[in-house]
């Protein structure tokens, strides 16, 4: 490696933020010109940290006590105001909302650029270069306020571009939008690697999105490195990534578990992880299935107990719901939907679909435009938000909506005086809450002061103790790990089976519907495209094209291995691996 | 509650004057009513001076929905102020309605005089004629225009962006605060149905409190942003938007000063 080469250093880095949390413990990477980084861990792993050590927010915008060393393209951020190290390295964040300051694509992308002084011709030169690059051309004179959000995310990575940075840090850009956003933000990146001119960094959880890009995967646990090299090596762990909460990719993960079990070494055996299919595993798969290296082992029985004719709880007809504005927007159209007591209901499709509409018509924050709901035999018309609450349970994506007081207990508390429940009762929900959800000893703790993970589960605790018959839970992945999605998908799942309550889970994570969900919705431009059981809904494949999703990559390669007697009904990686000879 | 005065991007006669020639309008707006207009036989000027603002809503292609937004907003200003006037005016004589006699720096505060009336109406047009000429610029100007106008005035950087960035929180104020007041509502907490004196007393602590504590955040992350893409740094940025005063514009300032120095004919009349 030459060291000219060499564009971002850390050696023994070790950083502490001003409250005394150690983020990062004795680092020591290196990355070059050209090469792609994914960035993998848990919440809280020190990800966040890494990106704002390298652009420089770190000292300037949070303080904290370093030690080590780091280079970026030759220069220390800790020396350099920001803007300096702006010209070097450049860094996308999760929300491209705050990203965006003015009214037009076009004058967007030039912003960088401008405040730096670069003249106007060339300006001009850049915007259209890094606007073709993510393919955004054409849309120069648009507010990038009123794009879609994987258009949004494209113009603020346009815009980091259009600074000409050798070091580009991607700070989960693709955690809050929905898949068509999250595949558009990918083919973008796969353009700026093909051009192999700059060192790109990207922190993520998506490792099927990202297994395929990257040169090196470095994963951190608890602020330090635990696993680094190149994709072939770090994915081919697939339980050291797991105990690091991280998710294996699924073809990697199903390939490793086949060579397991065909005796042969847990590798790729000398080729790319970048070449993995679905169609290759599920072909070496057959193969061992033919040769009897491995045979089909049945499936338990055990996730999905089906719901008979129970009384509907949800009720909705020909429901229209009509944005005022100018113009309005027609967000539902004609949607008609029942619901029954104890079904796990899984609601996906793109953003803007009418799937929160959907919900908020439910618990009553929006009134039909023309159509009826039903909750609980009632019309939603008649009754108050409020009165609803005792109904419904709806758990918004951002906690921080929410969240106002002292402590933990209070917050639950809120809810329940407003209900007007006796202290001594509601004293005993906020304990049961409080268990239910495994925040028992942060009871007195200032709720700004948890994870982000536990003050979800903190909202959901307040909901909970709310005692509704209807949990429902908006994108409880948003901004979550590997093991973050599933703690609350679990509560949702204990939240029916122990109580035989209803639930209804909106997500863009295929594996978290088809792992939980007995029923699966697919909305697309305010209509209900189909409903029924997961393996109904998974096989129309066609008609998830259309929507832009995908069914989960181990329903697909299970599709394949039908002929050789893997049931329809295989859903989610662990349940391939599990007919597949057992989990190893 | 939306935002009902940001930006609305659309390609009319307003719109694409030069951002200096609506500011002059707004200029002329602020200058006409600062002088005493307490008669209401000035109302005439003032009517004339909003007939042309009416005439570059419509021109702007404004919809009418967002001057009521305006007028609703303004409305318990208006009455405010029209019954402390009529309660409070000393030289009122007309009275309209007697309560009692409750006398008090000069005046029957027991008593509504018309006079009083008439001048709280005055004020109420003036308050009107005002706030009918900033939203007009802000809905029909750019932040990109009105950040290179204010540079063209050689403002410094930062008080330019501090005005652009203001409009823009006021947005993301708005929908934070949709957000919060439904997360609320979620839990029981039925905002809607409480009298005015108890939202006053407890409802806006559930509100007010994560409002402030997520724009904290969110500044944070807006300073991120601003700060990675080279704001900050010495220097005059590049002017990515020229503008340049058109015929149009020269046409438009004449038309505003015509009707201002008819306004003040008119005023001197009275």
């Amino acid at each position: 490696m030459k060291n000219r080469d060499v564009t971002v250093k850390l050696q023994e880095v070790t950083f502490t933020y001003e409250g005394g949390v150690v983020a990062l413990r004795s680092l020591n990477m290196s990355a070059r010109r050209g090469e792609f980084i994914v960035v993998l861990g848990a919440n809280g792993a020190g990800k966040s940290t890494l990106c704002y050590l390298l652009s420089g927010i770190i000292p300037h915008i949070y303080g904290g006590q370093r030690a080590g060393e780091v280079q970026v393209v030759g220069r220390d951020p800790w020396d350099d105001p920001i803007h300096i190290t702006a010209q070097r390295c450049g860094v996308l964040l999760q929300d491209p909302e705050v990203q965006l300051f003015m009214p037009t694509v076009r004058t967007e992308v030039a912003f960088g650029p401008a405040n730096l002084r670069v003249p106007r011709a060339e300006i001009e030169r850049r915007v259209a270069e890094v606007l073709a690059l993510v393919r955004l051309e054409g849309l120069e004179d648009r507010n990038p306020r009123e794009l879609s959000g994987g258009q949004k995310q494209r113009v603020a990575l346009a815009a980091v571009l259009a600074m000409r940075p050798q070091v580009l840090v991607l700070d989960e850009p693709t955690s809050q939008l929905d898949p068509l956003g999250r595949w558009e933000v990918v083919q973008a990146l796969h353009r700026l690697k093909a051009a192999q001119e700059i060192t790109i960094i990207l922190t993520t959880h998506e490792t099927d999105e990202v297994m395929d890009l990257a040169d090196q995967v470095w994963v951190l646990e608890e602020g330090r490195c635990i696993l680094t090299g190149t994709p072939e090596e770090v994915f081919t762990q697939p339980e050291r990534l797991e105990a690091a909460g991280v998710k294996p990719p699924a073809l990697a993960h199903i390939w490793i578990h086949l060579a397991r079990k065909s005796g042969e070494p847990a590798d790729l055996n000398g080729q790319r992880l970048r070449d993995l299919s679905i169609a290759r595993v599920a072909e070496r798969a057959a193969n061992l299935l033919r040769q009897g290296w491995i045979s089909p082992h049945p499936l338990p029985d055990s996730s999905r107990p089906s719901s008979p004719m129970r009384p509907a709880v949800i009720e909705v007809q020909d429901l229209v719901y009509r944005y005022p504005g100018y113009p309005p927007v027609i967000a539902l159209k004609g949607i008609n939907l029942t619901v029954r007591e104890g079904e796990f209901v899984g609601i996906i499709g793109q953003n803007g679909s009418g799937k929160s509409t959907l919900v908020k018509c439910i618990v009553g924050l929006l009134r039909p435009t023309a159509g009826q709901v039903r909750v609980l035999g009632e019309d939603v018309r008649r009754l108050s938000v409020g009165q609803l609450a005792r109904r419904v349970g709806l758990v918004l994506q951002n906690p921080d909506y929410q969240l106002f007081t002292i402590s933990s207990k209070e917050e639950i508390l809120f809810g329940l005086r407003n209900l007007g429940i006796p202290k001594e009762e509601a004293e005993a929900r906020v304990q049961e809450a409080l268990r239910w959800v495994g925040l028992e000893s942060e009871a007195e703790t200032f709720p700004f002061r948890l994870s982000f993970g536990d003050r979800r589960k903190l909202a959901v605790a307040a909901t909970l103790a709310m005692d509704p018959q209807i949990l429902i839970l908006d994108e409880p992945t948003t901004a979550q790990d590997h093991r973050g999605r599933y703690q609350l998908a679990e509560l949702a799942r204990r939240f029916r089976e122990e109580k035989g309550r209803t639930v209804i889970m909106i997500t863009h994570d295929m594996e978290l519907i088809a792992r939980y969900a007995e029923r699966v919705i697919v909305m697309w431009d305010g209509q209900i495209l189909t409903d029924g059981t997961p393996e109904e809904v998974f096989g129309q494949t066609e008609l998830l094209h259309r929507s832009f999703l995908r069914a989960p990559i181990a329903y697909e390669i299970a599709q394949q291995l039908a002929p050789f007697g893997i049931p329809s009904r295989v859903l989610t990686t662990h349940d391939l691996l599990t007919v597949l000879g057992g989990l190893s | 509650m939306n935002a009902p005065f940001r930006y609305i991007q659309r390609q009319t006669i307003v719109h694409r004057l030069h951002p200096f020639t609506k500011m002059i309008y707004v200029l002329l707006t602020l200058l006409l009513i600062l002088v005493p207009l307490y008669d209401i036989r000035h109302l005439p000027v003032l009517l004339i001076w909003l007939s042309l603002s009416a005439m570059l809503w419509v021109a702007a292609r404004i919809e009418l929905g967002r001057f009521a937004a305006l007028l609703k907003i303004l409305a318990g200003t208006f009455l405010f102020l029209m019954l402390a006037q009529g309660f409070t005016y000393r030289h009122g004589k007309t009275v309209l309605i007697k309560f009692g006699d409750l006398h008090f720096g000069g005046s029957n505060m027991g008593e509504l005089t018309l006079e009083g009336v008439q001048l709280g109406f005055m004020l109420s047009v003036r308050i009107l004629t005002a706030a009918s000429s900033l939203p007009l610029l802000v809905m029909t100007t750019s932040n990109a225009e009105l950040m290179a106008a204010m540079s063209q005035l050689r403002l410094p950087k930062v008080v330019t962006f501090m005005f652009v960035s203001a409009l823009s929180f006021t947005s993301l104020i708005f929908e934070m605060w949709n957000n919060i007041v439904d997360a609320q509502k979620l839990r029981a907490f039925d905002i809607d149905r409480m009298d005015p004196i108890t939202r006053l007393r407890k409802a806006y602590v559930p509100i007010i409190t994560p409002l402030i504590l997520l724009l904290f955040r969110k500044a944070n992350d807006f300073q991120i942003a601003l700060e990675t893409k080279g704001f900050g740094s010495p220097g005059r940025p590049t002017e990515i938007e020229t503008l340049r005063m058109r015929p149009v514009d020269f046409l438009a300032i004449a038309i505003f000063l015509v009707v201002f120095v008819l306004c003040n004919i008119l005023r001197f009349q009275f």
